[in-house]
């Protein structure tokens, strides 16, 4: 089945790329940066699939492609205090809503999806979030209006 | 100990003692069932041992004890991952957050807050709330009661974060306050409290008088989270939250009337000492004595991952001068302290890793007894 | 991307049970490094033990069942090698919890600092053994993603009961 074939791949690959045979030289495989910065700082409860806990973990994977195609939804994604409250500088906390909208999305992403920018994100990272359940459910309840014929 | 009992068995043997006369006593007389009972009132002299049995984490409990005589008065058996009581000055009740599960570690998990007789530490009744109780060890932040003692705050973490707010009076669940990137709960006065940010911010919430949210503000950072954070076990006098930082820089945080301005910080070590490595260790490591305005710390010499590691020595500073007045040598290593706040304070000791209590003399750090064995992994100690 | 990662890349599609999306795969070799996180770690797909050959000592120093083991530079809790589980595995009848925190480590074997995640294992009382508490570069409860101090067990299915914490490894960092 899908999942279980996921970790196998996983696990396999993760086991090639790290666990080096005695004696054989393999290439070394760095965590791209981006996707270390989504490790430690977001995977532990979004997941590596952003799927995040039902009930406990808002997903993102449909919310992503969704917020990120308006300003106000771009500016609650850097808002999040998961997201303002990260140790990531302006450009690195860019790269990886950029890289997260990409990657972590069921969704197709849209043509005409612009990257997140470090002077977005200081503009917006000033203000941080306090009224984040609420924001959150209102500007996915408009997006799914705006939706309507 | 109840004295009216004891006085009523004292008559009736004196009774039969008159009654036998010269002939002397054939045999003892019978003893009746009796349960103990807590005097109304506490003594100043009576710490509450939170014991969040680690290694049996459905079985928490919390053990009173009489610091004047080492002798335990009684306990409560309080849920699963406990992490602490709350004793309102009020007296008559005992708050207890407690976690329960239909099968032990599994089933339906219920959170409820239990109301017990002081007196009689027995339930009176329970209020259910939200099943989010943060499973964390015990500390003064886990949950509290605002200053006018009406409301009960609880951190939740699922791992989400907000607040339960219980109404202490009506015995109801009032509502949960989200309080996204912010952890814990640090009453400020009758209606607020502050949690800690991710990024060294303050979120201070102010309740109405119903408990429900007034309003949220967050104040600018006054921690460095980064490069040297404060441990969450702040301590509280007056109107000012003390919290020391991984390297030992003290932070006041003064709550106000319009919300928590941060004082200028103070250093409990020198430089000579941060040299030599003192820095605070243990869990709940520091306390407080109001009237004195002396604050108790746990040092030990380690690097900085060894924050968390017990200490042997407890460092007094003088708050107002914020000089370091005396040492107390542990008998034993120590990782969670509490003082009386009465004129002639005791001073409580323990460690998770052991099974005992020790008591000082604040004052003059004199080593006065052990209670032991008590409990299995002591974490909190709360004097009425 | 190196071309023996290339091929094996392939290899392993071609196996797979069912088409996943060319999309899953933009992410790169580094998407697939992530580990499993969102799925529990029971016996591995291919019939493989999760206790299969470690690599050579010396890329990989120590022993896991012991608190000084490099992978536990800021584990917190009951090593679950000491518990029926190893130290990336959860002993039988536990809930991988997915849910955690994840920090780095720097293995003194080959030099790398491999980023570790933490899963507690859950649904039973402590494992009671091998408790190990240290806090390298860790931070308080207000940072909850950089936090040892929670039990993680609450973002698990079976709920808080906390048996014992693993550290898998899930990347490298440098």
């Amino acid at each position: 089945m899908k999942l279980g074939a996921f970790c196998a791949v996983t696990l396999a690959l993760g086991c090639a790329a790290i666990a080096l045979p005695s004696g054989a030289a393999q290439p070394l495989v760095l965590t791209p940066p981006v996707q270390a910065n989504y490790m430690l700082n977001c995977m532990g409860c979004h997941l590596a699939d952003g799927s995040g806990a039902a009930g406990k973990v808002p997903s993102v994977r449909d919310s992503l492609v969704i917020l990120s195609r308006s300003s106000a939804g771009r500016r609650y994604l850097v808002q999040v205090p998961g997201a303002s409250q990260s140790p990531l500088s302006d450009l690195e906390l860019a790269q990886l809503l950029s890289w997260m909208v990409r990657n972590l999305s069921a969704q197709t992403v849209p043509a005409d999806f612009t990257d997140f920018t470090a002077a977005e994100v200081a503009g917006y990272r000033r203000f941080p979030l306090i009224d984040v359940r609420d924001t959150r459910a209102r500007l996915l309840q408009a997006a799914a209006g705006s939706f309507l014929p | 100990m109840n004295r009216t009992r004891r006085a009523g068995a004292r008559v009736a043997l004196a009774l039969m003692a008159s009654i036998w006369g010269a002939r002397g006593w054939a045999q003892l007389p019978t003893d009746p069932p009796a349960v103990e009972q807590l005097p109304s009132k506490p003594t100043p002299h009576w710490v509450w041992v939170n014991d969040t049995s680690f290694f049996a984490y459905p079985d928490g409990r919390a053990f009173l004890v009489d610091g004047d005589s080492g002798k335990m008065l009684g306990m409560l058996s309080t849920g699963f991952s406990f992490t602490g009581i709350l004793v309102p000055k009020a007296g008559g009740v005992i708050y207890s957050p407690e976690i329960y599960f239909s099968r032990g570690t599994r089933g339906t998990r219920t959170d409820v807050v239990t109301i017990y007789d002081a007196a009689r530490l027995e339930p009176l009744g329970e209020i259910e709330i939200p099943p989010k109780r943060a499973s964390i060890l015990p500390m003064a932040g886990a949950q509290a009661l605002t200053d006018d003692e009406r409301f009960l705050l609880i951190y939740n973490f699922t791992p989400a974060q907000s607040v339960t707010v219980v109404d202490t009076r009506s015995r109801k669940f009032v509502g949960e306050i989200e309080t996204a990137g912010c952890a814990l709960v640090y009453p400020t006065g009758p209606r607020s409290f502050f949690s800690i940010c991710g990024d060294g911010a303050l979120l201070v919430t102010t309740l109405t008088d119903a408990g429900t949210l007034a309003s949220h503000v967050r104040t600018a950072a006054v921690i460095d989270v980064l490069k040297d954070p404060v441990t969450e076990k702040g301590v509280r006098r007056g109107d000012t939250w003390l919290f020391a930082s991984f390297e030992g820089v003290l932070h006041p945080l003064r709550a106000t009337a319009s919300g928590v301005e941060a004082g200028p910080t103070w250093p409990l070590f020198t430089q000579q000492e941060l040299a030599q490595h003192w820095r605070t260790g243990g869990l709940n490591h520091l306390a407080m004595h109001g009237g004195s305005g002396r604050l108790y710390s746990i040092v030990h010499q380690g690097g900085p991952e060894t924050r968390e590691e017990l200490g042997e020595e407890v460092w007094v500073y003088d708050v107002a001068s914020r000089k370091r007045a005396q040492t107390i040598t542990m008998r034993n290593k120590v990782g969670s302290i509490q003082v009386s706040q009465d004129s002639h304070p005791l001073l409580f000791a323990c460690a998770m890793e052991n099974n005992r209590l020790d008591i000082y003399d604040a004052t003059s750090g004199k080593y006065l007894r052990t209670v032991e064995p008590l409990g299995q992994t002591p974490a909190l100690l709360v004097t009425p | 991307m190196p071309s023996s990662i290339d091929a094996l890349v392939e290899r392993l599609a071609r196996n797979m049970a069912q088409r996943v999306s060319r999309r899953s795969f933009i992410g790169g070799v580094g998407a697939l490094l992530f580990g499993s996180a969102g799925v529990p770690l029971l016996p591995v797909a291919r019939g493989e033990s999760p206790t299969a050959a470690r690599p050579d000592a010396a890329a990989d120093p120590g022993d896991p069942q012991t608190c000084e083991y490099w992978r536990h530079c800021a584990i917190d809790g009951f090593l679950c090698g000491c518990c029926g589980g190893s130290g990336h595995s959860c002993p039988p009848g536990t809930e991988h919890s997915a849910v955690t925190w994840v920090g780095t480590c720097h293995n003194p074997g080959d030099g790398r600092d491999y980023i570790v995640s933490y899963n507690d294992c859950c649904g039973k009382s402590a494992c009671g053994r091998c408790l190990c508490s240290r806090h390298e570069d860790d931070k308080p409860l207000y940072v909850p993603f950089r936090s040892n101090d929670y039990n993680w067990c609450p973002g698990s299915k079976v709920g808080i009961a906390y048996h014992c914490t693993v550290a898998r490894i899930v990347g490298v960092a440098k």
